[in-house]
């Protein structure tokens, strides 16, 4: 075996085991075997623990002795040294006469420190030491374990913590497919993770030249101006031209990495004041990757809505050419459908489905022959039978086109009224889907205020009147007190007036 | 508001008052949260909400979760660690 000096040394786990020692179970062992002794532990040759003076103090003997600390902890480093070369239990008895124990904390080829044990008031015995040194393998043991798992805990915890907010940023930057909302978003949840007073997020533009500013957010008291940037000029420049992190005292740039470089994120001063780390840097890579997805995601989505819209219009459009100013909704219509949407606080999605289907809502009636949707008279019953079928027709039509999914009950069921009395399947009340009792409503209110060959059109406010008296009937009590709030809303008459007397169609 | 008092409400309320003190870059859903404070989640979805309206945390509400953050007030902040050092 080594001598003392030559053995690893594990400071906090002496210290971790000297914890241990000082608990009540523990002292009550010591007790029970050597009387009201004394004990510490301490880590290295000649140099006492922090215990020594206290307990030391607690020596009876040291304390009307007269004798100083000095040579109290010179006899006793004298003993360790003695037990620590031999690698053995030690057995002495101190300047005072007290009769102690020095035990070398060993295990395997380590000596952690030792046991010192003064003042034994029993004879200490072969089969006690025998029992402290199993006693002493077991704490050791149990310490070792215990600092092994701080150490894990010291170590997993922050990075488990880390990882937490990784995923959360992920749920909540990937709950929306809206730029506009997602931008600030992650701005915001940036400057939150690297706790910093400006985040800025910039985007390249289509020419792959400049950098322009999407969302910025700014805590510090005097605001910068959001400005353009040119690729490889400034941090955020140099960051998407070179593709990899540019960090300063101050600042920390990160290019958001697709299949190529779609833009950067920047933020500015810690809080703290402090630099920004390699591990800032980690996290802004990790943060990144996860905006760079949500990003993509968010404009392929704003694709593929223009990719719908740009069909809907091409539906209007073929419509509108088989009976100009039939098909087409009025701007006036789309408006109010949309408004009282909107007061019906309608989700955003809900208010793009209500959309398309204002604009299609009549798509079934390019089935109708042409002499019938020209006719200049009044129908016959027949004939209003088959213009009854246009709902049933439009979901036909429609039905392929998988991003109106949501789209196509609205069209089928706007004919329907909130009492049963309405068709194709004379649903009632909250059967029917709450953009058709939107569209029901809005619907009628423009039919009659409409112009027809066979009929003059009602004046607003009897028309106005005519929806009331059919709440609860035709239409759904809550739509129509929407439909009445919008109706009250300033500029809405003037709109209507317009249309009505310019008739005009809009193209949207 | 009376930081002391919100801190004092509950040792669940000084947990997570501790534990976003000690982590303030950490976002966490009130699931996350219940782990590092091993809390009952309903016990800790109700302080988070409460510690949120008094401005101790940020709210990120989206359709599927929220996400709580630590507060970036500088007075808050002081506040909190002075009360958290007496507690320690």
């Amino acid at each position: 075996m080594e001598s003392g000096q030559g053995y690893k040394k594990n400071e906090s786990l002496i210290k971790l085991l000297e914890r241990k020692l000082q608990s009540d179970q523990h002292k009550q062992l010591f007790e029970k075997l050597f009387g009201n002794c004394v004990y510490f532990l301490v880590e290295d040759l000649g140099k006492l623990s922090k215990n020594f003076e206290k307990e030391i103090s607690r020596c009876k003997i040291f304390s009307g002795s007269g004798i100083d600390h000095d040579t109290c902890r010179a006899s006793i480093s004298e003993m360790i040294k003695k037990s620590g070369s031999a690698g053995k239990i030690g057995r002495f008895s101190c300047e005072l006469g007290s009769s102690g124990i020095c035990y070398p904390i060993i295990q395997g080829d380590k000596l952690y420190g030792y046991l010192v044990i003064c003042r034994a008031e029993k004879q200490v015995s072969d089969e006690m030491l025998e029992l402290l040194s199993s006693f002493m393998d077991v704490s050791l043991s149990d310490t070792q374990k215990e600092s092994e798992l701080k150490k894990l805990y010291d170590t997993i915890r922050p990075r488990a913590i880390a990882l937490s907010t990784v995923h959360t940023l992920h749920r909540l930057i990937s709950s929306t497919l809206n730029l506009n909302e997602l931008l600030p978003r992650i701005a915001r949840l940036t400057l939150q993770v690297m706790r910093a007073n400006r985040c800025s997020i910039k985007l390249v533009d289509s020419k792959r030249k400049t950098l322009l500013p999407k969302s910025t957010v700014d805590l510090r008291a005097k605001i910068t101006k959001l400005k353009k940037v040119q690729i490889g000029k400034w941090a955020p420049g140099k960051a998407v031209k070179f593709g990899k992190s540019i960090r300063g005292r101050d600042f920390l740039a990160t290019p958001l990495i697709d299949e190529d470089v779609i833009g950067v994120i920047t933020v500015y001063d810690k809080v703290d004041k402090k630099p920004f780390t390699d591990f800032d840097e980690e996290i802004m890579k990790t943060l990144c990757e996860q905006a760079v997805i949500a990003i993509r995601n968010a404009q392929l989505y704003k694709d593929q809505e223009r990719m719908t819209i740009g069909s809907i219009k091409s539906i209007a459009a073929i419509m509108e050419t088989k009976a100009p100013g039939t098909f087409l909704p009025k701007a006036s219509f789309l408006k109010l459908v949309h408004m009282v949407g909107v007061e019906l606080k309608l989700s955003e999605y809900e208010l793009k489905c209500l959309e398309y289907a204002s604009l299609l809502h009549d798509a079934g009636q390019i089935t109708l022959p042409d002499q019938l949707t020209n006719k200049k008279g009044v129908l016959t019953g027949e004939e209003y039978n088959m213009i009854k079928e246009h709902p049933q027709k439009a979901a036909i039509i429609l039905k392929p086109l998988k991003a109106l999914k949501n789209v196509v009950p609205i069209i089928l069921h706007h004919h329907e009224n909130f009492d049963g009395t309405g068709y194709p399947n004379g649903l009632k009340k909250e059967e029917i889907p709450i953009g058709a009792r939107i569209m029901g409503v809005v619907g009628s209110f423009e039919a009659m205020i409409t112009h027809r060959h066979y009929r003059k059109h009602m004046t607003i406010k009897n028309a106005v009147e005519e929806i009331k008296s059919n709440s609860g009937k035709q239409f759904d009590p809550n739509v129509v007190r929407a439909f009445l709030v919008v109706m009250n809303k300033k500029g809405i008459l003037k709109m209507l007036r317009k249309e009505i007397y310019g008739s005009k169609k809009i193209s949207k | 508001m009376d930081l002391k008092k919100l801190a004092n409400r509950s040792s669940l309320h000084k947990e997570i008052i501790s534990f976003f003190h000690n982590n303030p870059s950490s976002i966490d859903t009130p699931r996350g949260v219940s782990v590092w404070v091993h809390g009952d989640l309903v016990k800790v979805r109700q302080v988070l909400e409460e510690l949120a309206q008094e401005g101790v945390l940020e709210a990120d509400k989206v359709t599927s979760t929220t996400g709580y953050s630590y507060t970036r007030n500088p007075k808050i902040i002081s506040q909190i660690e002075a009360i958290l050092k007496k507690t320690r």
